[in-house]
């Protein structure tokens, strides 16, 4: 009983982090097949982090080893940072400027942010744990 | 008792490696790491389908329009950051005549020559008539008018333009719109009350899905207002632009490649065939930049676009000079 009761948050996570990243696939899947595509370098990058997206995320489906946590956490990671640079610095000479395209560009954080959150999760109860363990009297 | 445990025993304890993964364990990383690259492949190949044919399968379709930029050849430049620009842009000229291709127009936005000289005006255009195309067309850059408001450059490549220079045509079911923005300008590129009429009754009789190209020199985005890398009135020219599906403007004047999107508008800066310009902001002025023996090729290019019939967006192509 335990056991189940256990089970069930982390699978309400590990489809929690399915969802969100099936949300950014599709959202670069969108932004490349309407005209990301055509941009040198970055339509390329898009095509890599929506399929990349997408197959993490059905796999997630099925289970939760750590180098699909790693693999879908590189990705969101990398996602967000590819929109920090290309407000910043640029990539590849490609910058825009602020939630554009909208909404795709907010939407993607927020999915991307979430995704991060509930990957964080099991590793932080974990080390919780670890740092207070039950002794018993 | 029981007897001592045999490592033997457990195949995943015999062959468990000094990081402390099993072969049963790496064999399952490896399974799964293998089925997320075969799904990552799969889902680019159905996504890359959707979006249509790729760039190289455009590039064998006769019925795509093709057509290449060039950008500031700043034929009469004397100094250190290109001892020979008549040598580069010639270069420039002999790679597109070797594309694989012939295109269909060549555009050359702005900046041909360096001071407005007839004797550059001459040579600039003696020069693209080397060119293995339909039809050359240009924009002029303010180094086109330097003291005439532009006079000598309509002479030479103002034929069927309108006011100070500006014109549309229609090719391939893309309507394309030259622009001037470089006759008027203080600070940033101007456009002017005219030519927004203009641009406003150009495309009202069009389609929403007609895909527009826009030319000009300076960009129509503020790329870095402070060194004057914007136009002033272009938010106003491009909101008649709004409602098309696909809109893609391409520029010269900041001699580097750039590129950024705003709804259903993209932009493409190209760099030059001349010299290079630094960075926004990583100099006090956009001046000249002399680069080190050998680099300057890399800085130089031109651009090449391929536009399919049915497709949404513009394939783009840059190559560095050979």
């Amino acid at each position: 009983m335990t056991t189940r009761r256990a089970a069930l948050p982390a699978t309400s996570l590990r489809i929690g982090v399915a969802v969100c990243l099936a949300a950014s696939g599709v959202v670069h899947a969108e932004l490349y097949i309407h005209g990301y595509r055509a941009i040198p370098g970055i339509g390329p990058m898009f095509l890599l982090q929506a399929s990349g997206s997408l197959a993490v995320a059905v796999l997630l489906l099925i289970g939760a080893p750590p180098v699909l946590r790693l693999g879908a956490a590189a990705l969101t990671a990398g996602a967000l940072g590819g929109f920090a640079l290309s407000r910043t610095v640029g990539v590849f000479g490609f910058i825009e400027r602020g939630l554009n395209p909208a909404p795709e560009a907010l939407i993607s954080i927020v999915v991307e942010v979430a995704a991060l959150l509930l990957l964080a999760i099991p590793p932080a109860i974990a080390r919780g744990a670890r740092r207070s363990p039950l002794r018993p009297r | 008792m029981t007897a001592p445990r045999d490592p033997a025993d457990n195949p995943d304890d015999a062959q468990r490696r000094p990081g402390g993964m099993s072969r049963r364990q790496l064999l399952r990383h490896g399974a799964w790491f293998g089925g997320a690259v075969v799904l990552t492949v799969a889902g680019g190949e159905v996504i890359s389908h959707i979006g249509g044919a790729p760039a190289a399968a455009l590039a064998d379709d006769p019925n795509a329009l093709r057509f290449v930029q060039i950008s500031d050849s700043h034929i009469g430049f004397h100094g250190p950051a290109n001892l020979d620009v008549t040598g580069s842009f010639a270069r420039a000229i002999t790679q597109v005549n070797s594309l694989d291709l012939a295109p269909d127009f060549v555009m050359h936005t702005g900046d041909l020559t360096h001071l407005s000289a007839a004797a550059q005006f001459d040579q600039v255009k003696q020069m693209l008539g080397g060119l293995r195309t339909g039809k050359v067309f240009t924009v002029p850059g303010e180094h086109d008018s330097v003291d005439d408001h532009g006079q000598k450059y309509r002479a030479t490549f103002g034929a069927g333009s309108r006011g100070d220079g500006w014109y549309s045509f229609d090719i391939k079911g893309v309507h394309v719109i030259a622009l001037v923005n470089t006759l008027a300008l203080e600070k940033l590129g101007h456009l002017g009350v005219d030519q927004l009429d203009f641009i406003q009754r150009d495309v009202a009789s069009l389609s929403s899905d007609t895909p527009i190209v826009v030319f000009s020199h300076i960009p129509l985005f503020a790329m870095y207002p402070a060194w004057g890398w914007g136009t002033d009135d272009a938010t106003q020219a491009l909101s008649y632009l709004r409602r098309f599906s696909s809109v893609t403007c391409l520029n010269g004047h900041v001699h580097q490649l750039f590129s950024k999107t705003e709804g259903n508008v993209t932009f493409y800066s190209a760099t030059t065939t001349a010299y290079p310009l630094p960075h926004p902001g990583q100099a006090a002025a956009p001046a000249p930049l002399t680069l080190p023996a050998g680099q300057l090729g890399d800085a130089l290019g031109i651009r090449d676009v391929t536009y399919q019939p049915g497709q949404h967006a513009l394939a783009v192509r840059d190559r560095k000079l050979t």
